[in-house]
């Protein structure tokens, strides 16, 4: 059976191609020695042998700018780089925009104020801005008073930490008054701690005083002097 | 450009302290402030008056929206045009390396290839001339 097949196909393969082995479009006469060749595409496509080494093409235009050029200098930003590169930057927002009244360097986020919150959600505009009118200035007629605490502080100028300090010292100078407050109200705090902490300590050694007398008594037996307590002393044991 | 900058600072500057006062008004209110608070008011609008007529000289300014992020974040702007710089120098130099490299490695294989093929390096130095 498999022999049968074997002879089928060789009956029906061609013994060399009838163009013989070359290729039936190119000629392949190189008799310049010049391999390389120009492939031409379009309407009429056509190869022409045009020089003596394949796949070389005509290098790209050469630009003025590279990579290879100290671009920093070239752009004139060394004063820049240095003046960056060369100091510690605070980090704070606070540090670059040290006039702005308020707290401006917790994250945007927090209270609706972020930037990028203002690109994503654009505000309403192209209205004529208008002044306001005597009766809408009526509108912010307001009730005399202070505001309650929570927005009395919530935009406070925010006191840097080395004034913080200096506060610590000379606190009774000068400040804002919530802070003295707190800073009052924390002394007093401690102030009760530390007194806390005497009453504790006294305790202690009145207790041990008591002891030690107590083993006193029991060395001595004797009773003279079971009536050199105080009162006081009895009655606290 | 930067006269129109330093305009619009100014502004924003004065506004921004209007709206200061504005607070101080009225954290603890005075019935005799009411018409220290419309003046303020009025101000108010006028310098968003003012902020509004410079938009169109500073409509050529643009700022990268990555700025936005570090200034959200409570960050000094300052720190993103450090780490721009620090990056550009950074990729610069790789850049330059790797074009040294290339030209290092084309003198070495041209010099290698005139030794192995030398007939052929003098037709492609005739093509290419003192490449």
């Amino acid at each position: 059976m498999m022999g049968d097949q074997f002879r089928k196909v060789e009956q029906y393969s061609p013994k060399s191609s009838p163009r013989g082995a070359r290729s039936p479009v190119v000629s392949r006469q190189d008799s310049s020695g010049t391999l390389k060749t120009t492939i031409l595409l379009g309407k009429n496509p056509s190869i022409v042998p045009s020089g003596p080494f394949y796949l070389m093409k005509e290098p790209p235009a050469e630009s003025e700018l590279t990579g290879a050029t100290n671009l920093m200098a070239y752009y004139g930003l060394e004063h820049s780089y240095s003046k960056f590169s060369g100091k510690k930057l605070k980090e704070q927002l606070s540090s670059f925009l040290p006039t702005l009244p308020g707290v401006i360097d917790s994250p945007g986020q927090q209270d609706n104020s972020s930037l990028r919150s203002v690109i994503e959600k654009p505000p309403i505009g192209g209205k004529e801005l208008l002044p306001l009118t005597s009766i809408q200035l009526d509108g912010f007629r307001l009730h005399p008073g202070a505001l309650p605490e929570q927005y009395r502080y919530a935009n406070a100028t925010p006191i840097k930490k080395h004034k913080n300090k200096h506060k610590k010292h000379k606190h009774k100078e000068g400040g804002l008054p919530n802070q003295e407050t707190t800073v009052t109200d924390a002394g007093s705090d401690t102030h009760e701690k530390k007194h806390k902490k005497q009453k504790r300590h006294d305790e202690d050694k009145e207790r041990k005083k008591r002891k030690k007398e107590k083993k006193r008594k029991k060395q001595k037996h004797s009773p003279e002097h079971s009536g050199g307590l105080t009162p006081s002393q009895h009655s606290n044991s | 450009m930067a006269s129109s900058l330093e305009n619009l600072e100014t502004q924003l500057e004065m506004f921004i302290e209007n709206v200061r006062q504005i607070h101080i008004i009225v954290s603890d209110f005075q019935p005799q402030s009411q018409n220290v608070l419309n003046q303020k008011l009025l101000a108010l609008v006028h310098g968003l008056q003012e902020v509004d007529k410079l938009k169109s000289q500073v409509q050529e300014v643009h700022v990268p929206l990555e700025v936005f992020d570090y200034i959200d974040q409570g960050r000094n702007p300052q720190l993103y045009t450090k780490d721009c710089i620090e990056k550009a120098l950074a990729k610069n130099e790789q850049v330059k390396g790797k074009i040294d490299a290339y030209r290092k490695f084309k003198a070495n294989m041209l010099l290698e290839l005139s030794k192995t093929f030398p007939n052929e390096l003098s037709k492609y130095r005739a093509i290419r001339g003192d490449e």
